[in-house]
């Protein structure tokens, strides 16, 4: 397997050293079949969408979100800005609503999805950076640094506590 | 080791297709597939997978090596970060999963958390739309926990620690 380690850099550090920027423009993370791409598109529940199993509110941030274009095509959002973490707490604000989403439109033939960096209400809302993920948890979590959300989150250190770095318990990482 | 790479091997583009059967039979094969693929997008198929509980978005986008032992910690962090967790098929094929055992969380479901990287079978039913798999598990039919030791090659992606 190939690692890609600019996108990889792209990725994950990506909120820390760009945010400053004001430019709500996309920015290329170096993926394989990435292209910037903005889109109007309707937030929906992908359950819902799927499957036609539809709760209220897109299921309030406990369903993967998705876009549904104009063709009818649906794409799933499944990367925020934020490292390591998903568009829910983006998005959920929108569900049943139009948008113009700003980021990253991935058709990998293994499975296309969408990485959203911007997002506003369409056709002329305020644009904002979705990184709502890391916002919502350093609000759970005012005396840590949120951009290292993975190494301080409560859930995160349990389940290593428990698990394993490498998910089996008693197998240590060496030193 | 199972690499996504699999798939190519596993995929004829029509071209290919067409030096394989030759004009006359593609059309054929074309009307085969027409009968016994679903026409209806949102009609699900019964299925059964096997392959290991993964992060979507680290498989895919490949920017680093996303499998087994190596990679179990970043996958923890990945769902519960709330991106979306699939199951990657011996088929090769990637598996999103929007409900296990009828819990519709799929959004950092702590019970998928707790499985990350295992090896599983599960029976669900699967729908196909614009190229994602989408997969509700009905049922966890076994699971081996995490098999696939690749930490002794790959050291703890993506960081080392
Ligand atoms: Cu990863």
């Amino acid at each position: 397997m190939k690692i890609k380690s600019f996108a990889l850099i792209a990725a994950v550090t990506a909120a820390g050293f760009l945010s400053a920027q004001s430019a709500n423009a996309a920015d290329e993370w170096g993926i394989e079949y990435e292209e910037k791409a903005r889109v109007e598109a309707k937030v929906v529940d992908l359950l819902c969408e799927v499957t036609g199993d539809c709760v209220e509110q897109c299921g309030a941030g406990t369903r993967q979100l998705g876009l549904l274009l104009d063709d009818g095509t649906l794409v799933p959002a499944v990367k925020n800005f934020d490292p390591f973490a998903g568009t829910t707490d983006d998005l959920i604000q929108f569900c049943g609503k139009r948008i113009v989403a700003d980021g990253l439109m991935i058709k990998d033939p293994l499975m296309p999805m969408f990485v959203v960096q911007f997002r506003r209400l369409a056709p002329d809302g305020e644009w904002g950076r979705a990184n709502n993920f890391t916002k919502n948890w350093a609000k759970s979590n005012p005396d840590k640094p949120a951009n290292q959300w993975f190494r301080h989150d409560a859930e995160v250190l349990r389940l290593v506590e428990t698990q394993g770095v490498y998910g089996i318990p008693g197998l240590k990482a060496e030193e | 080791m199972a690499h996504r790479v699999n798939k190519n091997g596993m995929r004829f583009n029509p071209t290919q297709l067409r030096k394989l059967l030759g004009a006359g039979l593609l059309s054929l094969s074309l009307v085969l597939f027409a009968t016994i693929q679903p026409t209806n997008a949102a009609t699900a198929q019964r299925v059964q997978v096997t392959g290991e509980i993964i992060d979507t978005w680290c498989y895919v986008t490949e920017i680093m090596f996303s499998e087994g032992t190596a990679h179990h910690q970043c996958a923890v962090w990945c769902a519960l970060g709330g991106i979306p967790v699939s199951i990657l098929g011996k088929d090769g094929k990637v598996y999103m999963v929007l409900r296990v055992e009828g819990d519709d969380n799929s959004v950092a479901n702590p019970t998928i958390v707790e499985i990350q990287s295992h090896e599983v079978t599960v029976d669900g039913d699967l729908y196909e739309r614009d190229g994602v798999n989408y997969l509700i598990v009905n049922k966890v039919a076994d699971d081996k926990g995490v098999i696939n030791m690749t930490h002794e090659d790959y050291g703890i992606q993506p960081f080392g620690e």
